[in-house]
């Protein structure tokens, strides 16, 4: 049954109206549905420019970390080497640490940015990003944990980071119970505060061998990506893409607010732990891969959405964690000639003026933080 | 579906067929006890809503006639008693399948950022979409309806940040009225609006009644206004009924005094005649001294004095 059989109002029949009641009421303007498909299509127009643009740039990005820097390779020599020629002196540099470190950053990135959206999203916050509410560092201290205290090394390292973050997300949800978002996010900080001293503490007490291969849950680096690592954060995104964009119809629905979406019919605790799960694992894969690149999921959101005329975005804020990542890693490799900063640095470094910058910005514009 | 053969209960609703429009909407509760943790807030409540009527529920701050109101829209799972549409346990129906059926505004919803009108009027049509069921003309079309009764279609195009108060909530019941639904529960959706929002919102309900025969519940602070637009009253103190049915014989200054702890004096409302409420307070008294001191006003005195009797 639609309301749009009768337009008139029969309200004004039947008061005796006072001085102007019904008289003076200017007619309204209507729409009708096919104005509304053709209104639709215009925000919908600006994302996908948007979206391809941001595509545009992430590729280009990749293209230049690979080609460019203080080892510069052509483009015919790239393809060549594509194709499975070697060539001498270019071909390692290029297949065993440029292509690799550049694609894990890119995949890195974008897990970091959607994981960050649907934390922020899920919970009103713009805090509320799994690298300040503690899970990215529960994985860090999980992989520590494990190469100092239990000798484990490689894909060993990324299980224990993984199960890390779930724990500690468990750990956070269990403390902070009916305690709302807010609560949340202040339990998620202090856990993340004890998980850093944990690293700190554990850093102290590792042999120089294992110190190496630790730098990484420091900061975040790229330096020690190889094509596993590549290949198992491809396989999981591979997963969870899917799964966020199945989530995203629920977290489209918890963010008007838990009252509001299960007036909606949208099923709240199911679809808020379905969010969890997933957000957890779009932060601890990357992380086991590529150590808490700090400030990518804070950051991706929030610029996603103001690119997006205000709205949050996953595929955008994928693609700008993404864009993040590549840039700063360039920066980072090639800022001081002959060290390769962690990227950590770069993006903690250009991160927290960057986030000043979006609040100040914004608060101008009267939207709010 | 399934559930729709399931036994009715002998306690189930007892149907007023006195609209003649909608009879089966009706929303019934029976020994209902809700609460937030330990604390109880309503306690053994039994109440059903007139199908095709508008009920507004009335009550001090605290007297938990939004616990009630959430309650009944399965917002908040009942200690014991259960909440009954259409002969059916509200908490047994797929909650999407209920959202079909039953629409509720919460108290001051928040919107997400920069959401445009449209788009957000648009998010009440979810629970008529699925996984295979996407957007349809249809739901174009009730989301033009709604924009068109709520007098917010020249909004359509703009952000929700940029709108004002009155603005935003006619907004927010577009997207309840969207949904399409038998019944309709509204909390305190006049918070926040200017006396002339206020009436603004309250007809746009009260029209879409008219129209289309839903069963409206709306918990308001104003009783004047409930008076005026309330088919049947509910007033509530400390978690209970204290009185209910049409306002013109429920609201009394005996019952303002009961139920507000306030002295009232109540008339016939100028325009329409329902029960107009008129507080007397403190100044009463105090202008009626100053004005015996002076010995001048002998009229105001003899107002109030009128008014106490």
């Amino acid at each position: 049954m639609s309301l749009m059989e009768k337009d008139t109002l029969p309200a004004a029949a039947g008061s005796p109206a006072g001085p102007g009641a019904a008289a003076g009421r200017p007619a309204l303007p209507k729409v009708d549905g096919a104005w509304l498909r053709q209104a639709r299509k215009a925000p919908h127009r600006r994302r996908a420019w948007i979206t391809g643009g941001m595509s545009v740039l992430v590729f280009g990005l990749l293209a230049v970390n690979v080609l460019l820097g203080s080892f510069t390779v052509t483009i015919p020599d790239f393809l060549a080497m594509l194709g499975g020629e070697n060539i001498p002196g270019a071909s390692f540099i290029v297949m065993e640490n440029k292509l690799p470190q550049a694609l894990l950053g890119l995949l890195a990135g974008a897990s970091f940015g959607m994981a960050g959206t649907v934390f922020q999203t899920m919970l009103r916050n713009p805090l509320a990003s799994p690298d300040i509410i503690g899970i990215s560092y529960g994985a860090s201290a999980a992989a520590v944990t494990a190469v100092v205290l239990f000798g484990i090394r490689g894909a060993g390292v990324s299980v224990a980071a993984i199960v890390g973050a779930l724990l500690v997300a468990l750990l956070i949800s269990l403390l902070a119970r009916g305690r709302g978002g807010t609560g949340l996010i202040l339990v998620g900080i202090g856990a993340a505060a004890f998980m850093q001293a944990v690293v700190t503490f554990l850093m102290s007490r590792a042999d120089i061998s294992n110190a190496q291969e630790l730098m990484v849950w420091l900061t975040g680096s790229l330096n020690s990506a190889n094509w596993e690592r590549v290949a198992v954060l491809a396989v999981a995104l591979l997963v969870l893409v899917p799964l966020v964009a199945v989530g995203g119809r629920e977290l489209r629905g918890l963010s008007l607010g838990d009252d509001t979406a299960a007036g909606l019919g949208f099923n709240v605790p199911r679809a808020r732990l379905l969010l969890i799960v997933l957000g957890v694992l779009l932060a601890a894969f990357p992380t086991a891969a590529a150590g808490p690149i700090a400030f990518v999921a804070f950051l991706s959101g929030p610029i996603a959405k103001r690119l997006n005329g205000g709205a949050a975005s996953l595929p955008l804020s994928g693609l700008v964690g993404a864009a993040i990542v590549l840039a700063a890693h360039f920066v980072a490799v090639n800022a001081v000639p002959g060290t390769s900063l962690p990227v950590g640095v770069v993006t903690g470094a250009l991160g927290a003026p960057f986030l000043l910058w979006l609040l100040i910005s914004s608060n101008r514009a009267n939207q709010g933080g | 579906m399934a559930f729709a053969a399931s036994t009715r209960p002998a306690a189930g609703p007892v149907q007023q067929d006195r609209s003649g429009q909608n009879p089966a909407a009706t929303l019934s509760a029976s020994g209902l006890s809700l609460g937030y943790g330990d604390r109880a807030i309503v306690e053994g409540l039994d109440v059903e809503l007139p199908a095709g009527k508008v009920t507004i529920i009335v009550g001090a701050n605290a007297c938990g006639k939004s616990t009630l109101l959430r309650g009944l829209a399965r917002l908040l799972k009942p200690g014991s008693g259960v909440v009954h549409l259409k002969g059916e346990d509200i908490h047994k129906v797929p909650t999407r399948t209920l959202a079909r059926q039953l629409g509720i505004l919460p108290q001051t919803p928040t919107a997400p950022d920069g959401i445009s009108v449209a788009d957000l009027v648009g998010r009440g049509r979810s629970p008529h979409q699925g996984w295979f069921r996407q957007w349809t003309p249809a739901d174009d079309d009730a989301v033009a309806a709604a924009l068109n009764v709520t007098g917010t279609a020249e909004l359509a195009g703009r952000s929700i940040d940029e709108l004002s108060g009155g603005q935003r909530q006619r907004v927010w019941i577009a997207m309840a009225l969207a949904q399409e639904t038998d019944v309709l529960l509204l909390d305190e959706p006049t918070t926040y609006l200017d006396l002339a929002h206020q009436v603004e919102v309250l007809d746009v309900v009260s029209e879409l009644n008219a129209r289309r025969g839903i069963t409206v519940a709306i918990v308001l602070h104003d009783l004047n206004l409930a008076a005026r637009y309330a088919d049947h009253l509910i007033a509530m103190k400390a978690g209970s009924i204290v009185a209910q049915g049409v306002p013109s014989e429920v609201l009394t200054a005996g019952l303002v005094q009961e139920v507000f702890g306030l002295e009232s004096v109540v008339v016939a409302d100028p325009v329409v005649g329902t029960p107009l409420v008129v507080p007397i307070g403190r100044r009463a008294a105090l202008l009626a001294d100053a004005a015996a001191q002076r010995l001048s006003e002998v009229e105001v005195v003899g107002a109030v004095e009128g008014v106490r009797e």
